[in-house]
């Protein structure tokens, strides 16, 4: 497929290697800011190219713009584009039997406009004063020229608008498909859970990413037109703004952006903890409604990033009352996948270990959000690397090992190779428990106090003593760097010499396995296949019975049963299909 | 911008009061009005630079050497210094912080007792079931989704529901209770304004009203009396700065263009210190300053010093020295 084809698999391989490229950037911009936190004022070994002045050391301008950039780089350019654009362009249509997303050139489309705020990031990192350093939210007005004047943050601001575009073109485009463009017998009680939760995440774009871009394109005419939508008090040379403004508008979307982010990733391991425990999802329309419940939440609840604004107590209490009540979907949602694994028969292949420690770094991450959700207990941690162990747990850690679930889940049917498993459960394993060995650091260190984004956090005498703590996170840190070389060497490997793939070897009743040819062609399937049930039909008796199997696709007639059994059990059924 | 010659005469004048300060907890002290009553022969506390106001020479100052355990015992020193390993919260100085503390640390417990539980349902249900032979074929029958709901409402109403009632009554009865600072005489009042990179902060001085040649301006150097409210307004003079007190449980932005509030009250004396924790710029990291609390009789002793030294180097000229504002009746 040609570099400049529209189709919904080529569009997501093109998301596939940006996003994978932009995850290692950002990986190696995180493992510089734990290097600082270790070390504090140290060389860099290999970075005195970049910082001749300093030989390698970060210096306060370099560091803020690292933590900067991470933040922004990971968000925007590497997990919701693997999400989303990866993984999201790739099963969505396949998986609800459409011969192609409902606007083809629009996904093209937004690529193309994700490419550009990529390379305008890249960009940035060139620049006299260097890339972005206002903080990944970007708050004015320190973000503003009159306290942040490099080229960079304007830069990295239409790059964040790009983003943001691409991100509502293709929400718009997955929800339009999931609406329109189901294969017959589709019905919404039969979408897989994966589609339930980027048809949720998408939706939650559709509705928040133009907050983001309005926030972004008010600071930008403040940045280049001269403005003043979020300057004020001595910074402001006329009547002045609201900084406050902002802070609203960008967590009325960086609230849902973090659902944004999970919701796929919740998606799939309902799908996955079914299909490795060979049975049928416990409780799936109560985990569709879960997600749908939080869907609707996810934009209610933003103001607990504001508790310490100063805001009117009235809002703090509304917005705590909301902010606890969306923990309980979570937890059904929670409880169901633990149901499902119950009386299952767990298969622990790649995706299931994946889907397993998705499980567990979201568990963790959810709970240590509690005490942020209440006014009085978020005080003492608000701004600490509590709130940063917290989510990175949820949005980092969760979301990475739900991607690498969904890839080395659907890699064989992207690429028709089979990766090796092998290297594949102890990349995600180890991940998984490095993980938590680096945010529960964080957790500690903010729990002890220490403040986030700090350049030299003893400075402070009360927290001098967590050196030797943030020393052993960062020992995590750079092991869990080191460990995703087993990813890219089975990624290489794999795309050499791997082994042809079975079409089927999860053997699983999904119609991107069933219906369509690994890899598929454009067009997806040879004849639309007509759905005749759920995506989770594991261990059915009937099934074992006739086809001697435990599974069954989602558009295959089940044959006759042999005539002497039929007659007694199914004697009824047998006069409906009778046809052939 | 910031009113810096007046500012730099004040800092002056209150470097000399600083050193006539009392050192270790104010015992030595108490009742010792005539400032410049030399004290540094009485204290030759490495820690002593703490109180220099002045920003330049600070950073360093906040750590006493292990061999000056006397200042350490008396609290000079901002929070003693912990085992590398003690992970809780940072010291609670204030009166009413142990309330935060003790929801969080229920808080915790509940997080323990739910992680356990799912955590080790995950785990025996993958070693039990892997592989198993038997398979449900259901996705749940009516019971076990209303075991799943029950189990979901149980653990968010006692979860929940705990933070939630014991919040509201801290809300209620501190964090957003103004009433407590606005009705006792005793409240200090202070004006604090975020700088790039420094706190200061402005007293009313004895007459109790800002805008007046006695009002006291200090930089990185917050002092207030034991034991009374502290009533401070926040301001910031260029972007957002976050004004937090760890050891206070206090936490409130500095946003420019708006007068934010909040109080705490300290339960004993010593030095601990004031940090920034919004990103505001490349030395967001060196934004930190010093809250010294002090037995009420140096407290008096300082402000009475300190206005008297605001009013000889007080110029009528000099409009920018008088940034404060008159005090928001509550």
């Amino acid at each position: 497929m040609s570099l400049f084809s529209s189709d919904h698999k080529a569009v997501a391989r093109r998301y596939l290697w940006s996003g994978l490229g932009f995850l290692l950037l950002g990986g190696v911009l995180a493992l510089l800011i734990r290097w600082q936190w270790a070390l504090p004022g140290q060389p860099v070994p290999g970075l005195a190219w970049a910082l001749p002045e300093s030989h390698g050391a970060l210096t306060p301008p370099s560091y803020t713009a690292v933590f900067t950039m991470h933040g922004l780089i990971m968000i925007f350019f590497a997990v919701t584009p693997l999400l989303f654009g990866a993984l999201g362009h790739f099963v969505l249509p396949l998986a609800i039997g459409a011969r192609g997303l409902a606007f083809p050139r629009l996904s093209a489309l937004g690529y193309q406009v994700y490419a550009v705020g990529g390379v305008l990031v890249l960009a940035s990192f060139g620049v006299r004063l260097g890339p972005a350093s206002a903080g990944w939210t970007a708050y004015p007005p320190l973000s503003t020229p009159a306290f942040t004047p490099g080229l960079g943050q304007t830069l990295v601001t239409v790059a964040v608008l790009c983003a943001a575009a691409s991100a509502f073109l293709y929400g718009l485009n997955f929800v339009v498909t999931v609406v329109r463009c189901r294969a017959p017998g589709m019905t919404w009680g039969r979408l897989p859970l994966t589609v339930w939760g980027l048809f949720f995440a998408s939706v939650l774009n559709v509705l928040f990413v133009p907050v983001l871009a309005a926030a972004t394109a008010l600071l930008l005419m403040d940045r280049l037109l001269g403005t003043q939508f979020f300057i004020a008090g001595a910074a402001a040379v006329g009547g002045g703004g609201d900084p406050v403004v902002y802070q609203h508008l960008f967590w009325l979307f960086g609230h849902p952006e973090v659902y944004i982010l999970i919701l796929p990733a919740w998606g799939m391991v309902g799908d996955f903890v079914a299909f490795f425990s060979r049975r049928p999802a416990h409780g799936y329309r109560l985990t569709a409604g879960a997600m749908g419940a939080v869907t609707a939440l996810s934009g209610l609840v933003y103001a607990h990033h504001l508790f310490t604004s100063g805001m009117s107590p009235l809002l703090g209490r509304a917005f705590m009352v909301l902010t606890l009540i969306i923990s309980l979907p979570a937890q059904v949602m929670f409880l169901n996948w633990l149901m499902t694994l119950w009386r299952g028969s767990v298969r622990l292949t790649s995706p299931m270990l994946a889907a397993l420690g998705t499980m567990v770094v979201f568990g963790l991450g959810g709970i240590t959000g509690l005490a942020l959700g209440a006014v009085a207990t978020d005080v003492p941690l608000h701004g600490t690397l509590w709130v940063v162990g917290h989510f990175h747990l949820t949005m980092g850690a969760a979301s990475f090992l739900a991607v690498f679930a969904g890839l080395y889940f659907w890699f064989p049917k992207m690429y028709g190779r089979a990766m090796h498993e092998g290297l594949a459960k102890a990349h995600v394993l180890s991940s998984a428990v490095l993980f938590l060995g680096v945010f529960g650091g964080q957790l500690a260190a903010g729990y002890a106090g220490q403040l986030r984004r700090l350049y030299d956090p003893y400075q402070y005498t009360y927290l001098k003593h967590l050196l030797a703590l943030n020393q052993w996170t960062t020992v995590f840190a750079f092991l869990l760097g080191a460990v995703q070389v087993l990813f890219v060497v089975n990624l290489v490997w794999t795309l050499r010499r791997g082994r042809a793939a079975e079409q089927n070897p999860w053997e699983v009743g999904t119609l991107e396995w069933t219906s369509a040819l690994s890899p598929p062609p454009e067009g997806n399937f040879a004849t639309v296949p007509v759905v005749l049930r759920g995506p989770h039909a594991l261990s059915q008796p009937e099934v074992l019975e006739r086809l001697g199997r435990d599974w069954i696709g989602q558009a295959e007639p089940l044959p006759e049963p042999a005539s002497s059994e039929a007659d007694d059990a199914l004697g009824s059924v047998s006069t409906v299909g009778g046809a052939t | 911008m910031s009113p810096l010659p007046s500012g730099a005469e004040d800092t002056a004048a209150l470097r000399e009061v600083g050193a006539a300060l009392p050192g270790n907890g104010g015992a030595g002290l108490h009742g010792a009005p005539e400032v410049g009553a030399a004290l540094p022969d009485e204290t030759p506390s490495p820690g002593r630079g703490d109180t220099l106001p002045d920003g330049a020479a600070r950073p360093e100052s906040g750590l006493v050497p292990p061999g000056s355990a006397p200042t350490v015992a008396a609290g000079l020193t901002p929070d003693a210094p912990r085992d590398a390993w003690t992970l809780a919260l940072p010291e609670d100085a204030s009166t009413h912080g142990h309330r935060i503390d003790a929801l969080l640390g229920w808080s915790h417990r509940f997080d323990a007792v739910l992680v356990a539980i799912a955590l080790g349902w995950l785990v025996f249900a993958v070693w039990r079931f892997r592989g198993a032979r038997r398979v449900a074929s259901d996705g749940g029958t009516r019971r076990s989704r209303a075991w799943v709901l029950g189990l979901a409402l149980g653990a968010f109403v006692v979860v929940d529901g705990t933070l939630l009632l014991g919040s509201h009554a801290y809300l209620r009865d501190v964090l957003w209770n103004f009433h407590v600072p606005a009705e006792d005489p005793r409240t200090v009042r202070i004006e604090v304004n975020a700088h790039q990179w420094s706190w200061e902060a402005r007293y009313a001085g004895e007459d109790g009203r800002f805008g007046t040649p006695d009002d006291v301006v200090t930089w990185n150097d917050l002092r207030v009396p034991v034991g009374v409210p502290v009533w401070v307004q926040l301001v910031s003079t260029d972007v957002v700065h976050g004004f937090s007190l760890p050891h206070f449980r206090v936490k409130l932005d500095a946003i420019p263009g708006r007068v934010n509030q909040t109080w705490f009250q300290a339960a004993r004396e010593g030095t601990w210190e004031v940090a920034c924790y919004q990103h505001c710029g490349t030395s967001h990291y060196k934004m930190r300053g010093l809250l010294h609390v002090m037995s009420p009789e140096s407290y008096a002793a300082w402000l009475h010093e300190a206005g008297r030294q605001a009013v000889q180097a007080h110029d009528e000229n000099d409009s920018a020295a008088r940034w404060g504002w008159e005090w928001k009746a509550p």
